[in-house]
């Protein structure tokens, strides 16, 4: 007995050098399906969303003026790509809403009449949808708006439904800064959080988005 | 001098009670495990090449074989598609389409019995990976030095489904694009593991969320980088797999699949016919801007999808990576040498309930029918339903089997911890809404109840936060809770309280009864050995 103890505790030592080399290789087979390889190592560190996207006007002052006016449009956030393109465009399809009177936080602020959301499901990356009659966000989105009904996000993936009226608080920074409210409370479903930010400015009659919140696959 | 040590740190401790246990079995662990993992080697059966003889009789057993040989006819079938399909966003589309076109003499010849063959293949597939699984599972194949085997087709299992998923990407269809927007942002949730979790900030410092989803798409969306990519991992899966499979073949000398030339030529001709009679289904094209509603992915991925509306996202992403897992460590639970139908009640309700599951969920998501508010405590209970009437049908028959007393069988910490969990999980799902305790919202409700005759608790709730932001609902603080809580309250805290407990101080009390076990074990060896030493 000892002495075949002896011998498998040999080959189980030797093979350890063997199954330390195996995950050396590994790593470097890994490595290989990363796909960060423009500027050599020091591209590792570079945030693909860090690529810095330009401005884009999505709409004019004119095109929401009546209460829930929506205007879907679609952002292109560049992103580093790993490739000889270096840059690539991801389509981030958005809402500008413009809100009624009473939901208006700070009636001198202009900017505080639209909300201005990436339709990106924080969930599990879906393209949430605006729904503005309550049959349809009972019947397909499970939830029962309480009166007076006003216009919902929904989400048909996992049914997850944001109320574009509140903001949630949200714990911590995203994307570095700091934000004490977010449009579009979480109101039924599985969602972690409201739906991704985009910053936004008004200049003479048109809007324009400045930059977008990264993470979410476009 | 290696040895020597060796022995030294043997000698350390004493082979007793359970710290002496534990001890040398940390000290042995690797002799033992690489003892016990060449063992599983040997006797390791993918596709059922070591039950030839049975199979002649029993078809369960010429799953592995049916498997094996769907599995070539897709790889051939995939092989002959690589001709004509075009492996870019803007093409792959059109070039299936065109593939698709005319199943007789079109514009390609047999374009679409061969993509029949290759889709219904690869749902034959999923079919016989899941049987062979179910197979093993019910007649305990996994026992008596088959871990392995059962491990490696699970895995096979796995990787079929990934394979499904990276190949209907390439279709380039809405149902494909959405189903990876799903699967890519999955990873992302490993990053935000909650910091009292040890070592949780760690491993979201590392990233490794947004590293894996980086990896599966080639960056950050899904574009060419991302098809071309899913095209080599769909081919290369299959094809590793294959080769490791008939090295092994050729160095055991193992007849490669266990059925005859008849059934794979009744196999083939069922998946021809499905191709001619069912063209494969295309769907409308990709496109990013819409969500079709209801969405839903392949068919196996149907009741995961339902599992994920009912839960928070990170718990979900847990146990899609866990419930594998804690498939895996069941097999190191379940000890005993017993495979008979009757013998192994609880492993049989596992298996029933999983299935159960699947076909339930699979339903609800076709049908749409989900009330978030409502159904996951029922999903909870039943699952702890079926764990205790598999247990109680065990205890009796180890009660019968040993012919013991039913105290000393009795598993006392197993069966309160089950209770607790499903009442704790009730409890809070029902009664934990925190908004419930706010004791100024509390006067409110019964008003907004009158007013509003249609209304149900958690709609007034709702209401209230809305119209009365000074009540601060949707963030009640600390301040308005410490007021008054009521009663329910502890009694919830409570059920978490004994939820923890509970399996800790069974931990402990096994713990003491399998040193004991150890203990008793040695000194009966050793008695024996002194008995034969004596006779001689």
């Amino acid at each position: 007995m000892q002495e075949t103890t002896r011998r498998t505790l040999l080959k189980a030592l030797t093979s350890l050098p063997i199954v330390g080399g195996a995950v050396a290789l590994q790593h470097v087979i890994l490595r290989y399906f990363k796909p960060t390889m423009a500027g050599g190592l020091k591209a590792m560190a570079a945030d693909p969303d860090s690529a810095g996207s330009s401005e884009q006007e999505i709409a004019d002052v004119s095109e929401l003026t009546q209460p829930w006016e929506f205007k879907e449009f679609i952002y292109i956030r560049k992103s580093v790509e790993y490739s000889s393109r270096k840059f690539q465009g991801a389509k981030i399809p958005a809402f500008i809403v413009r809100l009624p009177e009473e939901y208006i936080a700070d009636k001198k602020d202009p900017k505080a009449a639209y909300v201005v959301v990436q339709r990106i499901c924080p969930h599990l990356g879906c393209t949430f949808n605006f729904i503005p009659n309550s049959e349809e966000l009972a019947g397909g989105y499970n939830y029962k708006a309480p009166a007076p009904f006003h216009p919902y996000f929904a989400c048909p993936c996992h049914l997850s439904v944001y109320d574009p009226t509140r903001p949630q608080v949200i714990a911590g920074t995203v994307a570095g800064k700091a934000f004490d409210k977010l449009p579009g409370k979480v109101v039924s479903g599985p969602a972690p959080r409201p739906p991704r930010t985009m910053s936004f400015d008004i200049r003479g009659s048109k809007i324009y988005i400045t930059d977008t919140e990264g993470g979410g696959v476009g | 001098m290696l040895i020597k040590f060796w022995s030294f740190l043997q000698g350390l401790l004493p082979r007793r009670g359970v710290v002496g246990h534990v001890y040398h079995g940390v000290l042995n662990a690797p002799v033992n495990f690489f003892q016990w993992f060449m063992e599983r080697w040997d006797k390791m059966d993918l596709f059922d090449e070591t039950h030839v003889e049975k199979a002649k009789t029993n078809p369960f057993y010429a799953i592995g074989g049916m498997w094996y040989w769907v599995w070539m006819l897709v790889i051939a079938s995939g092989v002959l598609l690589m001709i004509y399909y075009v492996p870019d966003t803007s093409q792959a589309f059109v070039s299936i389409e065109r593939m698709q076109a005319n199943w007789k003499w079109g514009e390609i010849p047999i374009g679409a019995l061969i993509r029949g063959i290759h889709k219904y293949g690869a749902d034959a597939f999923i079919i016989l990976a899941t049987l062979k699984v179910y197979r093993m599972w019910f007649t305990g194949g996994y026992k008596n030095g088959h871990e392995l085997s059962f491990i490696v087709a699970l895995l096979l299992l796995i990787i079929g489904m990934y394979s499904g998923l990276t190949g209907y990407l390439l279709i380039w269809n809405q149902r494909a694009l959405w189903a990876t927007k799903v699967m890519a942002t999955f990873p992302g949730y490993l990053d935000q593991n909650p910091s009292w979790i040890p070592g949780g900030d760690f491993i979201n410092w590392t990233n490794q969320g947004k590293t894996t989803a980086q990896i599966l798409l080639g960056g950050t969306s899904i574009g060419p980088a991302t098809v071309t990519r899913f095209y080599a991992f769909h081919f290369m899966l299959s094809f590793l797999v294959m080769i490791f499979f008939e090295l092994r073949v050729y160095h055991r000398g193992f007849k490669r699949m266990n059925i005859s030339r008849w059934t794979k030529f009744i196999l083939f001709m069922m998946l021809a016919g499905m191709a001619v009679l069912i063209p494969a289904a295309q769907g409308s094209p990709a496109n990013p801007e819409v969500t079709p509603n209801p969405i839903l992915s392949d068919w196996y991925f149907l009741a995961m999808y339902h599992m994920l509306k009912l839960q928070d996202p990170y718990l979900a992403t847990v146990l899609t990576v866990g419930v594998p897992a804690l498939v895996l460590l069941s097999l190191f639970m379940d000890r005993r040498p017993e495979t008979g139908f009757k013998e192994r009640a609880i492993a049989n309700w596992i298996g029933i309930g999983g299935l159960i599951y699947f076909i339930v969920f699979s339903f609800l998501i076709i049908n749409s029918i989900a009330d978030l508010h409502r159904d996951a405590p029922l999903w909870y209970y039943s699952m702890g339903l079926f764990l205790l009437i598999g247990y109680f049908q065990d205890w009796g028959y180890v009660m019968k089997r040993d012919g013991k007393q039913w105290w000393e069988t009795f598993h006392v910490f197993f069966v309160a911890f089950l209770l607790v969990s499903m009442s704790a999980n009730t409890l809070f799902h029902y009664f934990g809404d925190i908004r419930e305790w706010n004791v100024a919202a509390a006067a409110e409700l019964p008003k907004v109840l009158a007013a509003h005759p249609g209304f149900t608790q958690d709609q007034a709730l709702d209401f209230l936060e809305k119209t009365k932001p000074t009540l601060n609902l949707w963030l009640t603080p600390a301040a308005t809770l410490a007021k008054g809580m009521p009663k329910g309250m502890e009694l919830w805290k409570l059920h978490v309280a004994l939820w923890l407990i509970i399996p800790a101080v069974g931990t402990v009390v096994g713990l003491f009864r399998w040193g004991a076990k150890r203990d008793a074990l040695l000194d009966a060896a050793a008695a024996k050995a002194k008995a034969k030493t004596a006779g001689a």
